[in-house]
């Protein structure tokens, strides 16, 4: 089973653009789906294996070579902290951190926000960010719904990832702070980046011709 | 009392089965670095944090800190390198050069999370000191290839690399030190997006940016080293691919070249590493199990100049390959199970020490039982046969 080739992919957003991408290169499996109850998704001709998981658990799976390549939001690889090689930037899923605010109390300066509490599904990311500006924060660990945290008066800013602003407007808040950009990244462990180096190799090479 | 039954944080126990298999290893890699000449030594598992960190002080927030009495931080020791360059410049000074040494110990790291092993872990390796030459690598490279071989793995992997590559590569752009260690930093993670992104940042020219993006791709047998050539035209990263081609050419003589790769992009802990690097792989273990190179400047931090080489191997992870490729290393032969009707102590007793002077392992029974009594004992505790005496 070694000469397979195991990719982790990610339900939700990122799942449809990287199966497409992947199948333009001709890496695809039968009943490759978001839906699939299968977990394991084989295709024996062309030896390589699918594994469908939760966003935050792909590079996991890289990591741990258990994947041996897998695609993932680089503010999902920021914030697992995890030890992965990044190959490709695949410039879908664009999206951006920030930090973001009540627009009826917004302070003058980031600084004017040191202690206060901050709701976020990127405690990580957060604490860096605040870390490096000497400013010590409250983190507030919310797993969805981050906006919820100052309309209840939960935190006085959030963490948070955007992509069009929408939910920002929609419930009052302003970003305040931009922290980094983020698209999808092609990843990969990196015992198998050496072990299976020319599949591998050849892949990236066969995908930037798509980007 | 919750607590008291719980090992801390990133600590394990080995039962009798896994110390065996642990204690197998070990003393194949003992008897494999006393046959090249090298001499093991033990250091205590403490020093002072300025001896750990004098090459990185980054390290400490990663070191298990304490004080002594006199409010002095000691630190638990993280690798083997750091307090054997200490011993070398110190207390061995004066032995003849090139100094052999070789441990085995545990060691201590804190990080949450360490794939393979716990923040104990256990290492046997080497440090060759003394010796700047490639024979002296060549040594290095033979040793960890054949301590993994006997460690029972078949299916493992060497990449060597060597950081002057991609130093003289940047110093060959006129780098300033600031962008080079970023671009260190994104090599050492592979992080080759962000690789390109600094690259891009500066501007060289074409021939010149696609040289440095190409560094961490730059993987593959001997013939690598070929196309590494065409990308660097300055003395320093010529020099490193001969260095790296006369340690293939001796790796050959030692019978090892089979299990060498080389990558460019293996830097390592490039505060530390001055030369050939090196990483080892298995199939289905995503992490390395072994690592080393040559670290010319560390001994000067101690105070003396002194060229040096080793590497070290990961118990656990061994054990952990070992494991995936279906190699037992269970040492433990347990022959007899020797027991006894009443009234046969004294009797007991000299065939056990008959049968173990012949080489037997015997276990002797504490108290005197039935025949059928002793044949669940047998068979409780494993052991291949039976001796009772009437």
């Amino acid at each position: 089973m070694n000469d397979f080739i195991t990719i982790a992919l990610p339900k939700g957003k990122l799942f449809g653009l990287s199966t497409e991408l992947f199948a333009k290169v001709g890496w695809t499996a039968e009943g490759l789906h978001e839906k699939s109850r299968k977990l394991v998704i084989t295709n024996d001709a062309a030896k390589l294996k699918f594994i469908i998981t939760k966003t935050a658990d792909v590079p996991t799976y890289v990591e741990y070579g258990a994947a041996d390549i897998g695609i993932i939001g680089k503010d999902v690889i920021l914030e697992s902290g995890k030890d992965v090689y990044e190959l490709l930037d695949l410039g879908f899923g664009k999206c951006h951190l920030m930090m973001a605010v009540p627009k009826d109390k917004k302070r003058a300066r980031l600084e004017d926000y040191a202690h206060t509490r901050v709701a976020t599904k990127f405690p990580r990311i957060a604490e860096k960010f605040f870390a490096e500006r000497g400013m010590q924060m409250e983190y507030i660990k919310l797993n969805g719904s981050i906006e919820l945290g100052p309309i209840i008066g939960l935190s006085e800013s959030i963490v948070d990832i955007v992509e069009t602003g929408t939910t920002l407007r929609e419930n009052n808040l302003e970003e305040f702070v931009h922290i980094c950009d983020a698209t999808a990244r092609l990843i990969a462990n990196r015992v198998s980046y050496r072990l299976k180096f020319d599949r591998i190799n050849s892949l990236v090479s066969e995908l930037e011709k798509f980007l | 009392m919750a607590g008291i039954l719980e090992t801390p944080y990133g600590t394990r126990d080995f039962l009798p089965q896994e110390a065996a298999a642990k204690r197998a290893i070990e003393m194949r890699l003992a008897k494999l670095f006393a046959e090249f000449g090298y001499e093991e030594v033990v250091t205590p598992t403490m020093e002072f944090l300025e001896t750990l960190t004098v090459s990185d002080r980054a390290l400490e927030p990663n070191l298990f800190k304490m004080f002594d009495l006199q409010n002095r931080t000691l630190a638990l020791h993280h690798e083997m390198t750091t307090p054997i360059a200490r011993l070398a410049v110190s207390r061995l000074k004066d032995s003849p050069l090139p100094l052999k040494l070789s441990y085995n110990t545990s060691v201590f790291r804190f990080r949450q999370n360490q794939p393979g092993r716990q923040c104990e872990f256990y290492q046997s390796g080497v440090e060759l000191l003394g010796v700047s030459n490639a024979f002296a690598d060549a040594e290095i490279i033979a040793l960890a290839a054949n301590g993994l071989k006997i460690s029972g793995l078949k299916d493992f992997m060497i990449c060597l690399g060597q950081v002057e590559f991609a130093n003289g590569l940047m110093e060959q752009n006129n780098l300033p030190p600031d962008v080079q260690s970023k671009i260190k930093s994104a090599i050492e993670r592979h992080d080759i997006v962000g690789l390109e992104k600094i690259v891009d940042a500066l501007s060289l020219d074409k021939t010149a940016a696609s040289s440095l993006k190409k560094i961490p791709k730059l993987h593959g047998g001997i013939e690598i080293l070929e196309t590494a050539r065409a990308l660097a035209e300055n003395e320093k990263s010529q020099r490193a691919l001969d260095n790296l081609a006369e340690i293939y050419a001796l790796a050959k003589t030692y019978g090892v070249a089979d299990k060498i790769a080389f990558d460019l992009g293996i830097i390592r802990d490039f505060e530390y590493y001055t030369g050939m690097v090196f990483e080892a792989y298995a199939p289905n273990v995503g992490y390395s199990l072994a690592g080393g190179g040559r670290y010319d400047h560390m001994l000067k931090d101690f105070g003396l100049a002194c060229p040096a080489t080793g590497f070290a191997l990961g118990i656990e992870r061994i054990l952990t390959a070992c494991e995936r490729q279906g190699i037992s290393n269970d040492a433990r032969a347990k022959d007899i199970y020797l027991s006894y009707a009443e009234g046969n102590v004294d009797a007991a007793i000299k065939k056990a020490l008959e049968l173990r002077t012949a080489g037997k392992i015997v276990e002797l029974a504490l108290f005197s039982q039935t025949k059928d009594a002793a044949e669940k004992s047998r068979t409780a505790k494993g052991y291949a046969e039976l001796i009772y005496l009437e």
